[in-house]
Protein backbone atom coordinates (compact mmCIF):
# COMPACT_ATOMS: atom_id res chain seq x y z
CA UNK A 1 0.00 0.00 0.00
CA UNK A 2 1.31 3.67 -1.21
CA UNK A 3 2.76 5.68 1.63
CA UNK A 4 1.98 9.50 1.19
CA UNK A 5 3.14 12.07 -1.24
CA UNK A 6 5.22 14.77 -0.89
CA UNK A 7 2.06 17.27 -1.15
CA UNK A 8 0.32 14.82 0.95
CA UNK A 9 2.97 15.32 3.59
CA UNK A 10 2.89 18.95 3.09
CA UNK A 11 -0.60 19.83 3.90
CA UNK A 12 -2.68 19.71 6.69
CA UNK A 13 -6.44 18.83 5.77
CA UNK A 14 -9.36 20.93 6.65
CA UNK A 15 -11.28 18.89 9.19
CA UNK A 16 -14.44 20.11 8.01
CA UNK A 17 -13.68 19.50 3.86
CA UNK A 18 -15.33 16.81 2.35
CA UNK A 19 -13.12 17.47 -0.09
CA UNK A 20 -10.24 16.30 2.29
CA UNK A 21 -11.86 13.51 4.07
CA UNK A 22 -14.57 12.22 6.66
CA UNK A 23 -15.30 11.77 9.80
CA UNK A 24 -16.71 7.96 11.26
CA UNK A 25 -20.14 7.30 10.44
CA UNK A 26 -22.54 4.81 11.77
CA UNK A 27 -25.60 3.10 10.38
CA UNK A 28 -28.62 2.46 12.91
CA UNK A 29 -31.45 -0.30 12.59
CA UNK A 30 -34.63 1.15 13.37
CA UNK A 31 -35.88 -2.10 13.29
CA UNK A 32 -34.44 -2.68 16.34
CA UNK A 33 -33.42 0.35 17.84
CA UNK A 34 -35.61 0.94 20.80
CA UNK A 35 -34.47 4.72 21.87
CA UNK A 36 -33.15 3.52 25.19
CA UNK A 37 -30.19 5.76 24.32
CA UNK A 38 -27.26 3.81 26.23
CA UNK A 39 -25.57 4.62 22.96
CA UNK A 40 -26.36 8.38 22.89
CA UNK A 41 -25.08 8.83 26.53
CA UNK A 42 -21.80 7.59 26.02
CA UNK A 43 -21.18 8.64 22.75
CA UNK A 44 -17.44 10.54 23.11
CA UNK A 45 -18.18 12.75 19.98
CA UNK A 46 -22.04 13.56 21.60
CA UNK A 47 -22.77 12.33 17.75
CA UNK A 48 -25.92 10.44 18.93
CA UNK A 49 -29.48 11.79 19.99
CA UNK A 50 -32.90 9.64 20.28
CA UNK A 51 -36.18 11.43 19.52
CA UNK A 52 -39.60 10.24 18.85
CA UNK A 53 -42.02 8.89 21.50
CA UNK A 54 -43.34 5.17 22.23
CA UNK A 55 -42.82 3.05 19.83
CA UNK A 56 -41.27 5.53 17.41
CA UNK A 57 -38.45 6.05 19.82
CA UNK A 58 -35.83 5.69 17.54
CA UNK A 59 -31.70 6.78 17.82
CA UNK A 60 -30.27 8.93 15.37
CA UNK A 61 -26.63 10.61 14.33
CA UNK A 62 -26.50 13.68 14.00
CA UNK A 63 -27.18 15.76 11.06
CA UNK A 64 -23.48 17.29 9.95
CA UNK A 65 -20.90 16.69 7.28
CA UNK A 66 -18.37 16.54 9.61
CA UNK A 67 -19.98 14.60 13.62
CA UNK A 68 -17.02 14.31 15.90
CA UNK A 69 -17.23 10.38 15.37
CA UNK A 70 -14.25 8.75 15.89
CA UNK A 71 -15.59 5.17 14.59
CA UNK A 72 -14.29 3.75 18.03
CA UNK A 73 -17.82 1.83 17.63
CA UNK A 74 -18.22 2.01 21.43
CA UNK A 75 -21.94 2.62 20.88
CA UNK A 76 -22.21 -0.62 18.98
CA UNK A 77 -20.25 -2.21 22.24
CA UNK A 78 -22.96 -0.89 24.73
CA UNK A 79 -26.20 -1.81 22.55
CA UNK A 80 -27.67 -5.05 23.63
CA UNK A 81 -30.18 -4.68 20.54
CA UNK A 82 -27.35 -5.14 17.75
CA UNK A 83 -29.05 -2.04 16.41
CA UNK A 84 -26.07 0.27 15.76
CA UNK A 85 -22.50 0.00 13.98
CA UNK A 86 -19.70 2.03 12.64
CA UNK A 87 -20.08 1.98 8.41
CA UNK A 88 -17.61 4.47 7.88
CA UNK A 89 -14.42 5.08 9.65
CA UNK A 90 -12.75 8.38 9.66
CA UNK A 91 -9.69 9.82 7.30
CA UNK A 92 -9.04 13.10 7.40
CA UNK A 93 -6.66 12.73 4.68
CA UNK A 94 -3.58 14.34 3.53
CA UNK A 95 -0.85 14.91 6.67
CA UNK A 96 -3.07 12.79 8.67
CA UNK A 97 -4.22 9.80 6.25
CA UNK A 98 -5.13 6.43 7.76
CA UNK A 99 -2.09 3.95 6.37
CA UNK A 100 -2.41 0.54 6.06
CA UNK A 101 -5.70 -0.65 7.12
CA UNK A 102 -8.36 -2.79 6.55
CA UNK A 103 -12.08 -3.19 6.59
CA UNK A 104 -13.60 -3.24 10.00
CA UNK A 105 -13.88 -7.16 11.37
CA UNK A 106 -14.97 -8.35 14.64
CA UNK A 107 -12.22 -10.11 16.84
CA UNK A 108 -11.35 -13.54 14.53
CA UNK A 109 -10.54 -16.47 16.67
CA UNK A 110 -7.50 -18.29 14.90
CA UNK B 1 -1.05 -44.82 40.17
CA UNK B 2 -0.24 -43.94 36.11
CA UNK B 3 -3.75 -45.08 35.36
CA UNK B 4 -5.11 -42.37 37.15
CA UNK B 5 -2.21 -39.75 36.06
CA UNK B 6 -3.48 -41.11 32.22
CA UNK B 7 -7.45 -40.20 33.39
CA UNK B 8 -5.94 -36.53 34.25
CA UNK B 9 -4.15 -35.47 31.63
CA UNK B 10 -6.69 -36.42 29.38
CA UNK B 11 -8.34 -33.28 28.24
CA UNK B 12 -12.40 -33.75 27.81
CA UNK B 13 -13.63 -32.92 24.46
CA UNK B 14 -16.06 -29.92 25.72
CA UNK B 15 -13.25 -28.75 28.07
CA UNK B 16 -11.22 -27.49 24.95
CA UNK B 17 -13.94 -25.70 23.42
CA UNK B 18 -14.73 -23.43 26.28
CA UNK B 19 -11.30 -21.57 25.76
CA UNK B 20 -9.07 -22.48 28.63
CA UNK B 21 -5.57 -20.79 29.92
CA UNK B 22 -2.25 -22.25 28.67
CA UNK B 23 -3.23 -24.49 25.88
CA UNK B 24 -4.33 -23.48 22.25
CA UNK B 25 -6.81 -25.35 19.88
CA UNK B 26 -7.05 -23.86 16.29
CA UNK B 27 -10.52 -22.16 16.87
CA UNK B 28 -10.63 -22.34 20.28
CA UNK B 29 -13.27 -19.73 22.45
CA UNK B 30 -11.25 -16.70 23.92
CA UNK B 31 -9.87 -17.86 27.42
CA UNK B 32 -10.75 -15.26 30.17
CA UNK B 33 -7.92 -13.56 29.40
CA UNK B 34 -8.25 -12.67 26.05
CA UNK B 35 -12.02 -12.23 26.42
CA UNK B 36 -10.87 -8.98 29.15
CA UNK B 37 -8.22 -7.87 26.41
CA UNK B 38 -11.25 -7.76 23.59
CA UNK B 39 -14.50 -6.96 25.31
CA UNK B 40 -12.96 -3.68 27.11
CA UNK B 41 -14.55 -0.63 25.86
CA UNK B 42 -13.63 3.07 27.28
CA UNK B 43 -16.49 3.35 29.62
CA UNK B 44 -17.45 7.15 29.53
CA UNK B 45 -20.90 7.23 32.26
CA UNK B 46 -20.27 5.90 35.76
CA UNK B 47 -22.70 4.97 38.53
CA UNK B 48 -22.40 7.27 42.10
CA UNK B 49 -21.16 4.63 43.77
CA UNK B 50 -17.30 4.56 44.51
CA UNK B 51 -15.31 1.84 44.65
CA UNK B 52 -13.48 0.53 47.33
CA UNK B 53 -10.56 1.47 48.60
CA UNK B 54 -8.78 -2.45 48.68
CA UNK B 55 -9.84 -2.67 45.11
CA UNK B 56 -8.17 -0.12 43.91
CA UNK B 57 -4.59 -0.85 45.97
CA UNK B 58 -5.12 -4.52 44.19
CA UNK B 59 -5.57 -2.35 40.39
CA UNK B 60 -2.45 -0.66 41.87
CA UNK B 61 -0.71 -3.86 41.65
CA UNK B 62 -1.26 -4.72 38.61
CA UNK B 63 0.71 -1.20 37.39
CA UNK B 64 3.39 -1.93 39.99
CA UNK B 65 4.54 -5.54 38.22
CA UNK B 66 4.47 -3.88 34.41
CA UNK B 67 7.25 -4.46 32.86
CA UNK B 68 9.86 -1.22 32.04
CA UNK B 69 12.77 -0.97 29.97
CA UNK B 70 16.06 -1.82 32.01
CA UNK B 71 13.37 -2.23 34.61
CA UNK B 72 13.20 1.57 35.73
CA UNK B 73 9.41 1.37 36.80
CA UNK B 74 9.30 5.01 35.68
CA UNK B 75 5.88 6.16 37.10
CA UNK B 76 4.23 7.61 40.41
CA UNK B 77 0.68 6.70 40.89
CA UNK B 78 -1.63 9.67 42.34
CA UNK B 79 -5.22 8.81 43.51
CA UNK B 80 -7.54 11.14 43.49
CA UNK B 81 -11.13 9.94 44.74
CA UNK B 82 -12.14 14.04 46.32
CA UNK B 83 -15.45 14.65 44.42
CA UNK B 84 -15.02 18.04 44.89
CA UNK B 85 -11.29 17.52 43.40
CA UNK B 86 -12.28 15.84 40.50
CA UNK B 87 -14.67 18.77 39.93
CA UNK B 88 -12.63 21.16 39.94
CA UNK B 89 -10.38 19.73 37.66
CA UNK B 90 -13.79 19.30 35.02
CA UNK B 91 -13.68 22.74 35.35
CA UNK B 92 -10.37 23.61 34.86
CA UNK B 93 -9.64 22.08 31.96
CA UNK B 94 -13.22 23.26 30.28
CA UNK B 95 -11.62 26.86 30.42
CA UNK B 96 -8.29 25.38 29.37
CA UNK B 97 -10.65 23.95 26.37
CA UNK B 98 -12.84 27.05 25.65
CA UNK B 99 -9.39 29.04 25.22
CA UNK B 100 -7.91 26.78 23.13
CA UNK B 101 -11.00 26.56 21.10
CA UNK B 102 -11.10 30.81 20.86
CA UNK B 103 -7.69 30.54 19.59
CA UNK B 104 -7.71 27.52 17.25
CA UNK B 105 -10.84 26.66 16.12
CA UNK B 106 -11.65 28.75 12.99
CA UNK B 107 -14.88 27.19 12.58
CA UNK B 108 -16.10 29.24 15.45
CA UNK B 109 -13.78 31.09 16.76
CA UNK B 110 -14.12 35.27 16.31
CA UNK B 111 -10.45 35.17 15.56
CA UNK B 112 -11.65 34.35 11.74
CA UNK B 113 -8.29 33.73 9.66
CA UNK B 114 -6.08 34.04 12.31
CA UNK B 115 -7.30 30.95 14.46
CA UNK B 116 -7.02 29.02 11.30
CA UNK B 117 -3.44 30.66 11.00
CA UNK B 118 -2.87 29.29 14.17
CA UNK B 119 -4.40 25.71 13.79
CA UNK B 120 -2.62 25.15 10.68
CA UNK B 121 0.96 26.60 12.39
CA UNK B 122 -0.21 24.17 15.61
CA UNK B 123 -0.68 21.08 13.28
CA UNK B 124 2.62 21.60 12.14
CA UNK B 125 4.24 22.35 15.45
CA UNK B 126 2.15 19.48 17.36
CA UNK B 127 0.82 17.46 14.93
CA UNK B 128 -0.32 14.50 17.54
CA UNK B 129 -2.09 17.22 20.02
CA UNK B 130 -3.25 19.08 16.89
CA UNK B 131 -4.77 15.19 15.44
CA UNK B 132 -8.07 16.18 13.87
CA UNK B 133 -9.82 14.21 16.88
CA UNK B 134 -8.21 15.96 19.53
CA UNK B 135 -8.93 18.77 18.36
CA UNK B 136 -12.21 18.17 17.77
CA UNK B 137 -13.01 16.96 21.24
CA UNK B 138 -11.38 20.22 22.67
CA UNK B 139 -14.36 21.92 21.42
CA UNK B 140 -16.77 19.27 22.58
CA UNK B 141 -14.95 19.71 26.06
CA UNK B 142 -15.38 23.31 25.81
CA UNK B 143 -18.94 23.32 24.90
CA UNK B 144 -19.82 20.57 28.06
CA UNK B 145 -20.78 18.13 25.63
CA UNK B 146 -17.62 15.71 26.56
CA UNK B 147 -16.60 15.56 30.04
CA UNK B 148 -12.90 15.20 31.43
CA UNK B 149 -13.29 12.07 33.79
CA UNK B 150 -16.76 11.61 32.61
CA UNK B 151 -18.60 11.16 36.26
CA UNK B 152 -15.79 9.05 37.39
CA UNK B 153 -15.67 8.80 41.58
CA UNK B 154 -11.87 7.77 41.31
CA UNK B 155 -9.43 8.92 39.22
CA UNK B 156 -5.72 7.61 38.72
CA UNK B 157 -2.58 9.53 37.55
CA UNK B 158 0.25 8.43 36.01
CA UNK B 159 3.44 10.87 36.41
CA UNK B 160 6.18 9.41 34.22
CA UNK B 161 9.51 10.12 35.83
CA UNK B 162 11.38 11.86 32.86
CA UNK B 163 14.84 10.16 33.46
CA UNK B 164 13.65 6.94 33.46
CA UNK B 165 15.26 4.27 30.88
CA UNK B 166 15.31 4.39 27.57
CA UNK B 167 11.50 5.01 26.09
CA UNK B 168 9.86 6.37 29.68
CA UNK B 169 6.30 7.11 27.65
CA UNK B 170 6.23 3.49 26.12
CA UNK B 171 6.53 1.80 30.02
CA UNK B 172 3.98 4.44 31.23
CA UNK B 173 1.38 3.08 28.58
CA UNK B 174 2.40 -0.79 29.57
CA UNK B 175 1.87 0.02 33.39
CA UNK B 176 -1.64 1.89 32.63
CA UNK B 177 -2.88 -0.77 30.42
CA UNK B 178 -1.81 -2.89 32.61
CA UNK B 179 -4.14 -1.46 35.64
CA UNK B 180 -7.34 -0.89 33.16
CA UNK B 181 -7.29 -4.70 32.44
CA UNK B 182 -7.38 -5.79 35.79
CA UNK B 183 -9.74 -3.36 36.83
CA UNK B 184 -12.00 -4.64 34.25
CA UNK B 185 -11.86 -8.08 35.35
CA UNK B 186 -12.93 -6.97 38.78
CA UNK B 187 -15.85 -5.52 37.30
CA UNK B 188 -14.99 -1.81 36.65
CA UNK B 189 -15.22 -0.09 34.04
CA UNK B 190 -12.38 2.69 32.85
CA UNK B 191 -11.13 5.02 30.33
CA UNK B 192 -7.77 6.24 29.70
CA UNK B 193 -7.94 10.43 30.17
CA UNK B 194 -4.99 11.89 27.68
CA UNK B 195 -6.72 15.43 28.06
CA UNK B 196 -5.55 16.11 31.82
CA UNK B 197 -2.41 16.92 29.49
CA UNK B 198 -4.32 20.32 29.20
CA UNK B 199 -2.79 21.11 32.65
CA UNK B 200 0.31 21.97 31.47
CA UNK B 201 -1.17 25.01 30.23
CA UNK B 202 -1.04 26.65 33.73
CA UNK B 203 0.65 26.04 37.12
CA UNK B 204 -2.40 25.23 39.57
CA UNK B 205 -2.69 21.76 39.37
CA UNK B 206 0.75 20.55 38.95
CA UNK B 207 1.48 22.84 42.14
CA UNK B 208 -1.50 21.76 44.17
CA UNK B 209 -0.74 17.96 42.89
CA UNK B 210 2.57 18.35 43.52
CA UNK B 211 3.71 17.49 40.07
CA UNK B 212 7.46 18.42 39.65
CA UNK B 213 10.63 17.58 37.71
CA UNK B 214 11.25 15.13 37.19
CA UNK B 215 8.00 13.79 37.27
CA UNK B 216 5.67 14.65 34.33
CA UNK B 217 1.65 14.31 34.32
CA UNK B 218 1.29 12.02 31.23
CA UNK B 219 -1.66 10.17 31.41
CA UNK B 220 -5.26 9.76 33.86
CA UNK B 221 -7.31 6.72 33.66
CA UNK B 222 -10.94 6.84 35.31
CA UNK B 223 -12.28 4.42 37.90
CA UNK B 224 -15.77 3.63 38.45
CA UNK B 225 -18.57 1.11 37.93
CA UNK B 226 -20.03 1.60 34.74
CA UNK B 227 -23.59 2.82 33.41
CA UNK B 228 -25.18 -0.35 31.88
CA UNK B 229 -23.04 -2.83 29.94
CA UNK B 230 -20.41 -0.42 27.22
CA UNK B 231 -17.57 -3.90 28.15
CA UNK B 232 -18.34 -6.04 24.46
CA UNK B 233 -16.66 -7.05 21.19
CA UNK B 234 -16.82 -4.66 18.27
CA UNK B 235 -15.78 -4.49 14.68
CA UNK B 236 -12.37 -2.77 13.81
CA UNK B 237 -10.31 -2.12 11.30
CA UNK B 238 -7.99 -5.09 10.35
CA UNK B 239 -4.07 -4.32 10.22
CA UNK B 240 -2.14 -4.60 7.14
CA UNK B 241 0.93 -6.69 8.49
CA UNK B 242 4.13 -7.42 6.45
CA UNK B 243 5.13 -10.86 7.34
CA UNK B 244 8.20 -12.14 6.32
CA UNK B 245 9.08 -16.29 5.89
CA UNK B 246 10.79 -18.46 3.66
CA UNK B 247 12.84 -15.32 2.18
CA UNK B 248 9.79 -13.60 1.14
CA UNK B 249 7.13 -10.37 2.44
CA UNK B 250 3.69 -11.69 2.33
CA UNK B 251 0.84 -8.98 3.38
CA UNK B 252 -1.51 -10.16 5.30
CA UNK B 253 -4.65 -9.09 7.22
C1 LIG C 1 -3.51 7.37 25.75
C2 LIG C 1 -4.99 7.49 25.61
C3 LIG C 1 -5.62 8.68 25.95
C4 LIG C 1 -7.00 8.79 25.85
N1 LIG C 1 -7.61 9.96 26.24
C5 LIG C 1 -8.97 10.03 26.25
C6 LIG C 1 -9.61 11.20 26.74
O1 LIG C 1 -8.97 12.17 27.15
N2 LIG C 1 -10.96 11.21 26.76
C7 LIG C 1 -11.70 10.16 26.33
O2 LIG C 1 -12.92 10.23 26.40
N3 LIG C 1 -11.11 9.04 25.84
C8 LIG C 1 -9.77 8.95 25.80
N4 LIG C 1 -9.15 7.79 25.34
C9 LIG C 1 -9.97 6.65 24.92
C10 LIG C 1 -9.97 6.45 23.41
O3 LIG C 1 -10.81 7.37 22.82
C11 LIG C 1 -10.43 5.01 23.12
O4 LIG C 1 -9.48 4.12 23.66
C12 LIG C 1 -10.57 4.71 21.64
O5 LIG C 1 -11.61 5.48 21.09
C13 LIG C 1 -10.89 3.24 21.41
O6 LIG C 1 -12.08 2.85 22.05
P1 LIG C 1 -12.10 1.70 23.16
O7 LIG C 1 -11.14 2.11 24.23
O8 LIG C 1 -13.51 1.64 23.65
O9 LIG C 1 -11.69 0.43 22.48
C14 LIG C 1 -7.78 7.68 25.39
C15 LIG C 1 -7.12 6.50 25.05
C16 LIG C 1 -5.75 6.39 25.17
C17 LIG C 1 -5.10 5.09 24.83
S1 LIG D 1 -28.19 1.60 22.37
FE1 LIG D 1 -29.09 0.50 20.64
S2 LIG D 1 -31.26 0.29 21.13
FE2 LIG D 1 -30.44 1.86 22.51
S3 LIG D 1 -30.81 3.81 21.44
FE3 LIG D 1 -28.75 3.13 20.85
S4 LIG D 1 -29.04 1.98 18.95
FE4 LIG D 1 -31.06 2.17 19.92
S1 LIG E 1 -18.53 5.11 16.79
FE1 LIG E 1 -18.00 6.14 18.72
S2 LIG E 1 -17.97 8.31 18.17
FE2 LIG E 1 -19.02 7.26 16.50
S3 LIG E 1 -21.20 7.37 17.01
FE3 LIG E 1 -20.45 5.44 17.90
S4 LIG E 1 -19.86 5.95 19.99
FE4 LIG E 1 -20.05 7.89 18.87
Amino acid sequence: MAYLTFKERTTIPTYDNPEHGTSGRVVIDHERCNGCGNCALICPGDCLYVAGVGKHKKCYMIDKAFPDCMSCNDCQAICDRDAIRVSVTYDFGYFYKILHRGELAYPRNF
Amino acid sequence: MTETLDVETEVPEKASQEGEMYTWHEGMEWNPVERIILERRSVRKYKDKQVPEKLVRRILEAGRFAPSAGNSQPWKFIVVRDREMIEDMEKYVRLRCKVLKFMLNWQTSPLGKFAWLYSQMGARLMPNLMHPIPFGATALIADGKLKLFHGAPTVILILMDTRGAAKPPVDVGICGQNMILAAHSLGLGTCWVGFVEVFKFGTKWNKKLGVQWPYRLVEGIALGYPVAKPDGMIERELQEVDWWEDGRKRTVF
